[in-house]
């Protein structure tokens, strides 16, 4: 998995990489993430939607790895 | 994948003894048929209809039964009130799955609803099940129940969990089936998580939602369909007060989700059929909607080949309407 480092992170976290699929649980993290950003863009709510959005990536790596390719490529 | 497949319609002397030797079951079935059951190391709901490999049925003298021993190594009975929600995800394994009833109608119904997606917890650790119901003809004349069976506890009030924990080569992941998709009509957004919905936006316009219904002749067996970033979420609708401007939902809809209502689907079971994929492999669990087997006249009828309780809300992660949901356990080597 990409270190937590990575600028994909924050993109991810904060909705500003758009994330379209059909895999209900990153899509439900996607939306979590849009409408927390959206409420609250301060850097340490950001810093939370990353930490939890590295965290979740790392714990699915296996069963989502197809889906995780075209989201991380 | 792993390939066990643990659900069934049993007889009640067949769910005695599978818990009088011990094992964990996550339980489906009338409130007069669970209560014959001994204590144990189980968490039961009330619910009367399931679709078996026969079709929909309704049936208050058997019980169906999710076996989680082949995949458990260890599993916990647990029940929470509305208040104790951030618990129920405290309590959730690292490493598992947590199979949830919560009783339709009441707080708890409504605060897992409300806040299911903003607990620590949320997601990494999934949490699936369903809403306790009632006969459709007793509905307002008996209340839907969840049994905790390592207690002995009926509640009305409360939820139940099934904690489970996993061997570390096993992963839970939960999907849905989702047979309605949107009519491509006016966009609908809501100011207010709620499930009581007075004004709403469609397509920029404040509008009053129980006439825009009214008006436009909807038909509200088709539900909302919320776009979550290519998911769609359902939000079914439950009342149409056009005289005092109310409209009721079974699920909370979303601040910031766009939302329009459902093509409509005129043969439920060919409708399920058609979108299970038939090489997908059955379901470690799965269950489906009430509106949708009352609605689509599922009775005597197969959704494909899965089966499971036939429910007044189901559950993946967050509380979900006419929707089918779906457990697999992933062996990841």
């Amino acid at each position: 998995m990409l270190p937590i480092n990575h600028a994909i992170w924050v993109q991810i976290a904060t909705g500003k990489k758009p994330i379209r699929g059909d895999n209900l649980a990153i899509n439900m993290l996607a939306q979590k993430n849009k409408l927390s950003y959206e409420k609250d863009p301060s850097p340490a709510n950001v810093k939370q939607l990353v930490e939890n959005t590295h965290l979740f990536f790392t714990k699915y790596e296996a069963v989502f790895a197809a889906d995780f390719a075209k989201i991380l490529h | 994948m792993h390939e066990t497949v643990n659900s069934r319609l049993e007889s009640i002397p067949d769910v005695q003894s599978a818990i009088a030797s011990g094992e964990p079951l996550f339980l489906a079935g009338s409130r007069a048929a669970l209560a014959q059951l001994p204590k144990g190391n189980w968490v039961g709901g009330t619910i009367p209809y399931f679709m078996t490999e026969e079709g929909g049925q309704l049936s208050e003298d058997r019980i169906f039964v999710t076996r989680v021993k082949e995949f458990a190594i260890e599993t916990h009975a647990a029940d929470y009130g509305p208040e104790e929600l951030a618990h129920l995800y405290a309590d959730a394994p690292e490493q598992g799955i947590t199979f949830l009833i919560l009783p339709f109608g009441t707080a708890i119904h409504t605060a897992f609803a409300q806040k299911a997606s903003s607990f620590d917890g949320f997601l990494l650790k999934p949490i699936v099940g369903w809403v306790a119901g009632v006969r459709v003809d007793l509905i307002g004349k008996e209340q839907p129940a969840v049994f905790n069976g390592k207690t002995g506890a009926v509640f009305e009030d409360r939820c139940v969990a099934l904690h489970v924990t996993l061997p570390a080569n096993l992963q839970a992941s939960l999907d849905i089936i989702n047979i309605f998709e949107s009519d491509g009509g006016a966009l609908l957004r809501f100011e207010e998580r709620s499930f009581h919905v007075g004004k709403c936006l469609v397509d920029g316009k404040s509008v009053d939602f129980a006439r825009y219904i009214t008006d436009q002749n909807i038909h509200t067996e088709f539900p909302l369909v919320g776009d979550y970033n290519g998911s769609s979420i359902n939000v079914s609708i439950q009342a149409v007060d056009a005289a005092h401007g109310k409209v009721d939902l079974y699920a909370p809809v979303v601040p910031g989700v766009d939302y329009h209502f459902a093509k409509p689907v005129y043969d439920y079971s060919e409708a399920f059929a058609n979108a299970i994929a038939k090489g997908d492999a059955c379901p470690d669990f799965a269950c489906n909607c009430i509106l949708n087997y009352l609605y689509g006249k599922l009775e005597g009828k197969k959704t494909g080949h899965i089966t499971g309780p036939i429910t007044f809300g189901e559950i993946a992660h967050l509380l979900l309407n006419q929707t089918m949901v779906r457990l697999y356990l992933h062996d990841i080597g």
